[in-house]
């Protein structure tokens, strides 16, 4: 039988930060408002309202951990922060894997710090389709604030890895507009472990930032704890009942104002399995994942792509077209799962790792899935279209060929079956011929929509700020409120709508508290 | 965490499958990597652990009819053939049990110090490299960043709810 290694140690916790060990029975506290996930959004608004004076409790189904319990031990790493060890999927033809974070400071802690705004486009699409109006100026000074607090910078040149710089130099071979990536980084040190935890603390995620902001203030995070239901009285959210994971106890939290921000996959089964009905039906619907393939491209001189910061680049020429890319260095194992080649071909392969850079691609979805809950837990749906299959097959292409007049000699595919690239040739003939995308390898680590916020209770499942129409108290602040997929990274556009949520129920504080 | 375990069956069935999914340099290690496939599908949905374990008990018991032995019995040369019949058919499910195989072994089998160390993959000392530099060059933004995360900055100005559950520094 193997034994786990404790590879990550819990040490002193700050004040306000209660874990397992902390319960011996079952547990009743109250509150103001209690946050379900102390991710992007639950951290945020926590944060906010904590400042404002607000009584918070945040309830969080993850660990506490802090940076120095981040190694360089990446199994360890994803057993502890990522949810199912990483093994989640939606069911569909190809399926796609998809990544969430379980943790203090939820998929944050996890994500690679890329930090940008809404795009305009999207906001006028957000004002049009779900009647936002005004939400670009509103938002205006909330992403300033966020960004702000998340220290959103751009990379200090000594950071930047050769890989990043290969892809840069392919790009600018093209002609391509290629931009700094800006991220939430304090000096960022070039580790290459942004998806396994930040080691030297220099990534802003709210485990550094709006965390320790929100205890500071006076907030209460339980972590360790799964929240069960949301306590209901008719319509109105009344607190939420928990299970304390890996012991029989129970925590239950009183509050006048429930928040959840469990994300876009489980603030909808929560809200099922709690019997919250919404009058539009679209609860779980709508769901975005910007689905994203890589190609592994071989070249003749060293890369070591895991010296240098994650994704310092990305390339912008298409994001018109709903695409973007960027250099994604793997550690040694994840990217070995990922090849189908085994044995001696395998060992080969991999011998070449120091030669090779990842590379991949955000796709602005035009498909939408679906969020069942099955048995009170959530599974995904997500049915890639023919529109975006053909738009990610194009986007291989033209990445392979940015990727070739950087200098590579050969290229692996993310299609089952298909040959491996030699030349620009082999990758423009590649978007002449259609592949069926059933033997594709699709993942996601951006899950949104599933909550949509907007003004018609027909049509959407919250109002402008994200208040769950036709209930009381019971507010959503994550990625499930976007109206539409963004097609850029999300993080900095749910941390601004929570903070503009926030402001709104600072704004009506004797509705929430009364 | 789904409590998954290694069956006696799975545990050979696996081991038998190290010359078959990892690289020959591999082959000393295949009770390490079998420990480690462990770890992995302790930490992945009980549902997934379940399905593992029924699929490594069909390929053991599967080539009985096809070898007249389990395939953790097999020769080095049938172990091949068997886990390739599995890889190209008969149905859905043998392809895709034999993927899960290939991406769970080939996973455990890069986490071994021993296969990192051929690569030149060393994070742990690199990191410590660039923590000290960072906390070094940088230590006064490093600072300011800190103090300015707990900085007070309310939302609304002049606006403030309640009484302090406790006093803030
Ligand atoms: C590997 C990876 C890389 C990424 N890279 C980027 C990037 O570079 N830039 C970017 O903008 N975005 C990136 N993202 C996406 C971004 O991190 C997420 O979109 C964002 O964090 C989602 O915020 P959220 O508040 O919706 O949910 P999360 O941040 O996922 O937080 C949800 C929290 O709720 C908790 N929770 C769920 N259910 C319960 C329950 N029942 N009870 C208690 N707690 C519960 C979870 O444990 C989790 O901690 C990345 C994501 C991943 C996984
Ligand atoms: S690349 Fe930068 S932000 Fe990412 S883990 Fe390393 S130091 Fe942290």
């Amino acid at each position: 039988m193997a034994v786990a290694r404790p590879a990550l140690l819990e040490g002193t916790r700050p004040p306000g930060v209660f874990t397992r060990h902390d319960h011996h029975g079952d547990t009743v506290v109250d509150a103001d408002v209690v946050v379900i996930g102390s991710g992007a959004g639950g951290s945020t608004v926590a944060a906010e309202l904590a400042e404002a004076g607000f009584d918070v409790i945040v309830v969080e189904e993850g660990s506490y951990y802090q940076t120095r319990d981040f190694t360089a031990d990446t199994s360890a790493m994803v057993r502890q922060l990522y949810r199912d060890g990483g093994a989640t999927m939606a069911i569909g033809n190809p399926p796609v894997m998809y990544q969430e974070g379980r943790a203090v400071g939820g998929s944050t802690v996890i994500n690679g710090g890329m930090s940008w705004r809404t795009p305009d486009k999207i906001l006028a699409r957000w004002e049009r389709e779900a009647g936002l109006a005004g939400i670009a100026k509103d938002l205006e000074p909330h992403f300033a604030r966020v960004e702000k607090r998340i220290h959103v910078a751009g990379m200090d040149a000594e950071a930047i890895g050769k890989d990043n710089h290969l892809l840069k130099r392919g790009a600018d071979a093209k002609g391509w507009q290629i931009i700094g990536n800006l991220r939430n980084q304090a000096h960022c040190a070039g580790s290459n472990r942004c998806a396994f935890g930040c080691p030297t603390g220099a990534k802003q995620s709210s485990l550094v930032s709006y965390v320790p902001r929100a205890l500071h203030y006076g907030a209460r995070i339980y972590a360790d704890v799964r929240v069960d239901k949301i306590t209901r009285h008719g319509k109105r959210a009344t607190g939420v009942i928990g299970t304390v994971r890996g012991t029989p106890h129970r925590l239950a939290v009183r509050a006048k104002l429930v928040v959840s921000a469990c994300g876009a996959i489980h603030t909808p089964a929560l809200l099922h399995r709690s019997g919250f009905r919404t009058p539009s039906g679209q609860l779980g619907h709508n769901l975005s994942m910007h689905p994203n393939v890589k190609v592994v491209a071989i070249f003749d001189e060293q890369v070591t792509g895991w010296r240098g910061a994650h994704q310092a680049f990305q390339v912008r020429e298409f994001q018109d077209q709903g695409l973007v890319f960027a250099a994604v260095n793997l550690p040694p194992s994840v990217l070995a799962m990922s090849f189908p080649h085994r044995g001696a071909a395998l060992g080969q392969l991999m011998d070449q790792y120091d030669r090779m850079v990842v590379a991949g691609m955000l796709c602005e979805d035009t498909a939408t899935g679906r969020v069942r809950t099955i048995d009170g837990k959530p599974q995904a749906f997500y049915q890639l279209a023919e529109a975006d299959a053909a738009n990610l097959q194009r986007g291989v292409g033209l990445l392979s060929d940015l990727l070739f007049a950087a200098g590579a000699k050969r290229i692996l595919l993310p299609f089952q079956g298909a040959p491996d690239l030699l030349s620009a040739d082999d990758a423009r003939r590649l978007m002449d011929r259609k592949i069926p995308a059933k033997g594709w390898e699709v993942v996601t680590v951006h899950m949104m929509g599933t909550a949509r916020m907007g003004t018609d209770r027909a049509r959407h499942v919250t109002d402008a700020f994200g208040a769950v129409h036709d209930t009381d108290r019971l507010m959503v602040a994550d990625a499930s409120l976007f109206p539409t997929p963004i097609g850029v990274n999300p993080m900095e556009t749910i941390m601004a709508l929570a903070t503009r949520a926030a402001g709104h129920v600072i704004d009506n504080a004797r509705r929430y508290l009364s | 965490m789904s409590g998954y375990r290694h069956s006696a069956t799975g545990r050979r069935v696996l081991e038998s499958l190290v010359t078959v999914v990892c690289p020959p340099e591999a082959h000393g290690l295949a009770s390490a990597i079998v420990d480690h496939m462990e770890l992995t599908l302790a930490a992945s949905p009980p549902m997934l652990g379940r399905a593992f374990a029924t699929g490594l008990v069909a390929y053991d018991l599967g080539a009985l009819p096809l070898h007249g032995r389990r395939a953790h019995k097999l020769s080095a040369e049938r172990r091949e053939r068997y886990f390739a019949s599995w890889e190209h058919g008969p149905t859905p499910l043998h392809t895709q049990f034999s993927h899960a195989i290939n991406q769970l072994m080939s996973l455990s089998c890069y986490e071994m110090p021993a296969m990192t160390e051929r690569l030149g993959y060393h994070p742990a000392p690199w990191i410590d490299e660039v923590t000290r530099r960072r906390l070094t060059v940088y230590r006064d933004d490093v600072r300011r960043q800190e103090a300015q995360i707990l900085a007070p900055d309310p939302l609304r100005p002049g606006v403030y709810v309640g009484k302090r559950r406790r006093e803030v520094g």
